[in-house]
């Protein structure tokens, strides 16, 4: 394993998707990659479902692919064109079924498929309708890579903190979020990112879609936060945006000893957590 | 929850980005020339002549003055015109008269008492008119019923409530006041008492039987789940009027969604074909 880096330049790839259009969002995930490593980003992160949009309902099923698959093959060859670290979204189809789909990050390289996440927390409620077309994944997931420990989660799974801490004791240094979030929201989340930062002394990645499907207004606003909860760059709202951020891994001592929450830890409170969230 | 008047307020800069938003984006994607909309000169309809007219320009749209002779008033056309010149939209007039005098004459059950069945039949032929000028003209039909027009079924049937947009459809009746004020309509016009204009005189305040302060405070309420009990007692006003509010509101859900459709096959239209509404 070649060393880890321990400062990285993150890319936040805040697209808008063409619902439907794989062809059309590879081509701008591909430009967007391009621009990005002109400006030598190690790590392009676009948001959650960007391969297809996020409104897509039942045309999901004619969508979704495996994965290794097309698209992810696709943008492998541009990680290993470029030289980039990239994360995107896209709906994944179950290699033993012909229908079970999952809402999915997946983690390529230069040197290929690094690894994937599939969203645990799936809103079906509001305008939500997740859990009508996706399976929840099981696990979470943190990769060591030469960027560092990089841990991927979904949008909704930032309201469920043991997801960011699981990914975090996983040894995740940064946590990278992708998102679909609509305007109605945007408070929550500017709230979450940086408390579910803080609470891990991890650096945060957030990247969520901008644009209009069906009314839908995702808001943008794609950032970086360190882990004392600080905005370390921000992508505009709503409209696309492509963001750039130096992430220095050895912040991260000074913010460990001055919030301990690592050391802190009380194992015997998730025994009680799990036996009380059984009987709400 | 508390339910005091303040609870209407609304960040206003911002529900008027938004609701822009939406309509360039409606507008651009759909590949339309523009907008028709009627304008009869009251607030709904100037409020979305207005948002129109800014989100696109005002040489893109059309507003529809269609007045018939029982209901006509110089004022609403004064107002109108009012709209369209400060927002530099463009203006038709189009009498109505001849065509519905001709609906009455031709249909062999026409009862003139009928007032309500009467009054339909206008709001319809609007619907057509603004249909013509879409169809013709390449343009969309962009709506202005408003939220609490909506949740209490207080419109026509495929008639004034025909649109291809209804871009203040979220908002109650006083937050479409406060915006129209925002947006620098003067206040004696913001505050213009509403009708449907489907026969003389007629107020849609007098009509539902209750202030649009009250009303509008009630469906916020039952919006967010709160029970009669709470919201009478929050607004202190009767029960009673609470739950002919709630009645009214659930009785009438079928005027706003397709026809009902029995279930027969696979996937069914307006159940469960859940498909984008567009492909772009």
């Amino acid at each position: 394993m070649e060393k880890m880096k321990e400062k990285i330049k993150l890319a936040l790839a805040q697209i808008s998707s063409r619902r439907e259009n794989k062809k059309e969002n590879l081509q701008k995930i591909e430009e967007f990659t391009m621009k990005a490593k002109e400006q030598e980003a190690d790590l392009v992160i676009f948001p959650e479902l960007s391969l297809t949009g996020y409104v897509v309902h039942d045309q999901i099923y004619e969508l979704a692919e495996i994965i290794p698959g097309p698209s992810t093959k696709r943008i492998e060859e541009l990680a290993k064109k470029t030289g980039a670290h990239i994360i995107f979204g896209m709906p994944e189809l179950s290699e033993k079924t012909k229908a079970t789909i999952f809402n999915t990050a997946v983690f390529v390289g230069p040197k290929g498929f690094i690894g994937k996440y599939r969203k645990m927390y799936l809103p079906t409620h509001s305008v939500f309708e997740e859990k009508r077309y996706f399976r929840p994944g099981y696990q979470t997931a943190a990769f060591n890579t030469p960027l560092g420990n990089i841990g991927l989660f979904i949008c909704y799974d930032i309201f469920f903190p043991e997801v960011c801490r699981l990914t975090r004791l996983k040894g995740a240094q940064l946590l990278v979020c992708i998102s679909a979030s609509p305007a109605v929201r945007r408070s929550y989340f500017e709230i979450l990112t940086a408390a579910r930062a803080l609470e891990n002394t991890a650096f945060l990645a957030y990247v969520n879609l901008a644009g209009v499907e069906d009314g839908l207004q995702f808001w943008g606003g794609s950032r970086v936060v360190s882990p004392t909860g600080d905005l370390l760059a921000k992508a505009k709202y709503d409209e696309e945006d492509l963001v750039f951020c130096e992430v220095d891994y050895r912040d991260m001592r000074s913010v460990e000893t001055f919030i301990p929450t690592l050391r802190d830890l009380r194992p015997e409170l998730f025994d009680e957590l799990r036996k009380l969230s059984e009987t709400l | 929850m508390k339910l005091p008047p303040s609870i209407l307020d609304l960040n206003l800069p911002e529900v008027e980005m938004r609701i822009r938003r939406f309509i360039k984006e409606y507008v651009e994607n759909a590949g339309a020339d523009g907008i028709v909309l009627g304008l009869s000169g009251g607030i709904d309809s100037g409020t979305i002549a207005a948002l129109s007219s800014l989100a696109i320009g005002g040489d893109r749209v059309i507003g529809l003055m269609l007045p018939e002779k029982e209901t006509i008033n110089s004022k609403d056309i004064e107002d109108a015109k009012f709209v369209a010149e400060k927002f530099g939209l463009k203006t038709q007039l189009c009498d109505i008269t001849t065509v519905l005098e001709s609906f009455y004459k031709s249909i062999p059950i026409f009862d003139p008492t009928d007032r309500l069945c009467k009054g339909n039949i206008k709001a319809r032929t609007r619907m057509i008119y603004l249909y013509y000028y879409a169809n013709k003209l390449n343009r969309i039909v962009c709506g202005s019923s408003d939220k609490s027009e909506t949740m209490m079924g207080y419109f026509t049937k495929w008639g004034d409530v025909a649109a291809d947009i209804t871009p203040i459809m979220d908002l109650y009746k006083t937050q479409v006041r406060k915006l129209a004020e925002h947006l620098g309509f003067p206040a004696e016009l913001a505050t213009k008492p509403s009708t449907p204009a489907l026969w003389p005189n007629q107020l849609a305040e007098t009509e539902l039987g209750i202030k649009y302060e009250t009303l509008d405070l009630i469906l916020y309420g039952l919006e967010r789940f709160m029970t009669t009990e709470e919201i009478a007692q929050q607004l202190s006003v009767e029960k009673t009027l609470v739950e002919k509010v709630k009645s009214r509101w659930l009785a009438i859900e079928h005027k706003r969604r397709l026809p009902l459709v029995p279930k027969i096959e696979y996937r069914t239209v307006g159940t469960d074909f859940r498909l984008p509404r567009h492909t772009y």
